[in-house]
């Protein structure tokens, strides 16, 4: 059990120090295939753990192993770091939590790397690529199975580097680097509050293992240290107040942005507060922030993907507001609910970047959904597989958006007053989801294919693209469409019973068949009110969008949060910066520096006449000096 | 003890010392300066015997054989010296090897 964890965990890293190693000396292809294999083999890793938590819980409830109690096991390799009476272990933990995103990661994260095989073929730095994208899946099991917080967090910081090696990959492109150093810059700031809480945990509790979070703190140092946990979720889950990277992050290749949204990173941040649930739920004013925080960012991110031109920015905006829904739902104290939705988003997220980026390959590039017209007709499968994503995206039933996102805006019902605003904006997003998804949709995909089309299609070989791209596609269609069946809230829910021992449900998360019943219902209809109003605008024309010019300018701007953000923190240090420059720099750093060459030279020009190059000059010195000693020394006699 | 007083050594010492030192500083074959100089350092390892059956101690003879073989290493140099400013066709004369002036 403990050894598919290692070998989940290992066999990506081994990935990429062979290929590290190969250097120019491999074969492109081959590099390609070494990080499939053992992203795959991670995969494989995982299911073996998988298989060992499922089989230790089977003997809990058969009561033939008492001493198991079905929350995993924590394996040390050795000890990491010691100091004084505070020792960290190099530790995984494999429990039903880890495994369940052991699998997503691994699983997902193996169909999005054998779909870059085909993408990324003829690119100039094939290796670079294949060698970072298996680090990424490396860090990401790292995070998930690190077994204290310092190994989820250097977990964490690798996530963010290799974020921004990939997301920068293309480092010939200004606005690229440009992206990678935003998200890099907005990860820091996250890592830097989740270091600060564990400074508070180490000085009240020594310890950084899991178990410190049920340990009793006081209220203030509980609130800190959730604040500072929830601080890292948002950065790393591109939650407001600190999501303007995500969508710059599409600077990267495709394979890349599906690995972010999809599979890895952005999902970190629900992880962390379903691990860390001992800690939000001492600080229980905390965890609702976590939880209205992500409804603000569902409806913000829903409206700002209204207006977006650019297929892969569309879907980078639905990534932002479903990762709200998964805020929502551990917000409330629904984990489990949080963690089926982050199961079936990287199903049909997945799904949808790999299917935009089809389009994107064979179109040339173009990356305009305004261009793209009737490109259904000359990509039929793509079509077919992208309708399977956007309507598993709109929950719209039997697809696997419909089971897991209705019992999160359930589980609010019973919290509180402020539940029914999280219920309320939870509706509302289903509508947008409906509204953006299909808009995307009616836009790209039916009709005549535009000029455009016409002009720049070209397929691959007489099919839609490589089979290393249309494999993938068509597994996670097939995923997208029955993966949610695996829970059907309220009468059958293995998820919650497998999470049940790490992540228990609160009980005021708890919701009744009824009020399970009545929101499906009304999610559903909303969605499909969405869909029939894009439909209206964008199909059959019967409507206009309405013209309204500040709430158009509001959105086309993301609420002016790049903007904001520009004038508080950018302009300040560079005046700053600038008056740094001319006042202290130039006058004095830079004179500095030449008066001390100046004096030099002087000095040396009065030296040099001694050096005369004549021997008899040296050895009368030598001589001179010789006899001084010997005079001082009689002197002092 | 046999043989004469310490004294008369030293002034030997000495005396070699002096015409080694001015040979250096006189002469302008660079030959006849490297054998001023081992005039010197010889003119030293008189001394430094001397001293050492003065006063009974071994010290001063393992000194001599110290200064030998920096002798042996410096004459191995200089001859280099000298032979390479031969071989390209160089005056020998010390004064006009002044090329490293400031």
């Amino acid at each position: 059990m403990t050894g598919g964890g290692w070998l989940c965990l290992l066999a990506p890293l081994a990935g990429t120090i062979l290929i590290l190693l190969g250097g120019s000396w491999l074969p492109r292809i081959a590099a390609a295939w070494i990080a499939t294999t053992s992203v795959f083999v991670a995969f494989g890793g995982a299911v073996w753990a998988f298989l060992g938590v499922h089989g230790a819980q089977q003997n809990v409830s058969l009561g033939s192993f008492p001493a198991f109690p079905g929350r995993g096991e924590i394996t040390t390799a050795w000890t990491w770091l010691q100091s004084g009476h505070f020792n960290v272990g190099l530790q995984l933990v494999v429990d039903p939590l880890s495994t369940m995103m052991m699998l997503i990661v691994s699983g997902v994260g193996g169909l999005i790397v054998l779909y870059s095989i085909g993408y990324m073929d003829g690119d100039d730095e094939e290796r670079r690529y294949f060698a970072y994208i298996a680090f990424f899946v490396f860090s990401m099991l790292l995070l998930v199975e690190g077994g204290n917080l310092l190994m989820l967090l250097v977990g964490w910081g690798l996530v963010g580097l290799s974020s921004y090696l990939l997301i920068g990959f293309w480092h010939e492109r200004p606005s690229a680097v440009r992206a990678a150093k935003k998200a890099f810059v907005m990860n820091a700031f996250g890592d830097a509050t989740m270091a600060l809480a564990f400074f508070i945990l180490i000085a009240h509790t020594n310890s950084l293992s899991f178990g410190v979070l049920d340990a009793h703190l006081s209220s203030t140092q509980a609130n800190l240290v959730a604040l500072g946990l929830l601080g890292g979720a948002v950065a790393k889950s591109a939650q407001i107040p600190l999501q303007t990277w995500l969508p710059d992050a599409m600077e990267g290749p495709t394979p890349v942005s599906a690995l972010i949204h999809a599979a890895t990173m952005v999902t970190a941040g629900v992880y962390l507060i379903a691990r860390t649930h001992a800690i939000f739920e001492q600080a229980r004013t905390i965890e609702l922030i976590a939880a209205g925080t992500g409804a603000l960012t569902l409806l913000v991110a829903g409206l700002i993907a209204l207006v977006q031109t650019d297929i892969k920015r569309v879907i980078a905006y639905s990534t932002m507001s479903q990762i709200g829904y998964m805020f929502l739902g551990v917000g409330v104290g629904g984990y489990a609910n949080g963690m089926f939705h982050l199961m079936t988003h990287a199903f049909f997220k997945a799904l949808l970047f790999m299917a935009a980026g089809l389009a994107i390959h064979a179109l040339a590039g173009e990356q305009d959904i305004r261009n793209m017209r009737g490109l259904g007709r000359v990509m039929p499968f793509t079509k077919w597989c992208f309708l399977a994503g956007a309507l598993a995206l709109v929950g719209v039933p039997p697809f696997a958006g419909f089971f897991s996102k209705d019992p999160i805006i359930a589980s609010t019902l019973n919290i509180g007053w402020y539940g029914y605003i999280f219920y309320a904006c939870g509706i509302a997003g289903a509508f947008l989801t409906g509204l953006y998804t299909f808009r995307l949709w009616f836009l790209v995909f039916p009709g005549e294919p535009s000029p455009f089309v016409r002009e720049h299609y070209h397929d691959h070989h007489g099919r839609e693209g490589a089979w290393t791209m249309l494999v993938p596609v068509g597994v996670l269609g097939v995923l997208a469409t029955v993966g949610g069946w695996i829970q059907w809230p309220p009468l059958w829910e293995p998820i919650t019973h497998w999470l049940a021992p790490v992540a228990p449900t609160l009980p005021v998360a708890e919701v009744s068949s009824t009020q399970e019943y009545a929101t499906s219902a009304v999610t559903v209809i909303v969605g499909i009110a969405g869909i029939a109003l894009a439909w209206a605008i964008y199909s059959a024309r019967r409507l206009t969008v309405p013209a309204a010019p500040f709430w158009r300018r509001l959105f086309e701007n993301k609420f002016y949060f790049d903007w904001l953000y520009d004038r508080i923190f950018y302009t300040p240090s560079a005046w700053v910066a600038t008056g740094l420059r001319r006042e202290f720099e130039e006058p004095v750093v830079l004179q500095t520096g030449t008066d001390l060459g100046d004096a030099t030279l002087e000095t040396g020009g009065l030296v040099r006449r001694i050096q005369t190059g004549l021997l008899r000059t040296y050895v009368l010195f030598l001589a001179a000096g010789a006899a001084g000693v010997v005079l001082a020394f009689l002197i002092a006699k | 003890m046999l043989g004469p007083d310490v004294a008369w050594y030293l002034a030997v010492a000495a005396v070699l010392f002096g015409i080694g030192a001015l040979g250096v500083l006189i002469r302008r074959n660079t030959l006849i300066v490297l054998l001023s100089l081992e005039l010197m350092l010889n003119s030293g390892n008189l001394a430094l015997i001397a001293l050492s059956r003065h006063w009974h101690n071994g010290a001063g003879q393992i000194f001599a054989l110290a200064v030998m073989a920096v002798a042996a290493s410096e004459v191995c140099v200089g001859l280099g010296l000298v032979v390479a400013l031969n071989r390209r066709q160089l005056s020998l004369d010390v004064d006009t090897l002044s090329e490293l002036r400031g």
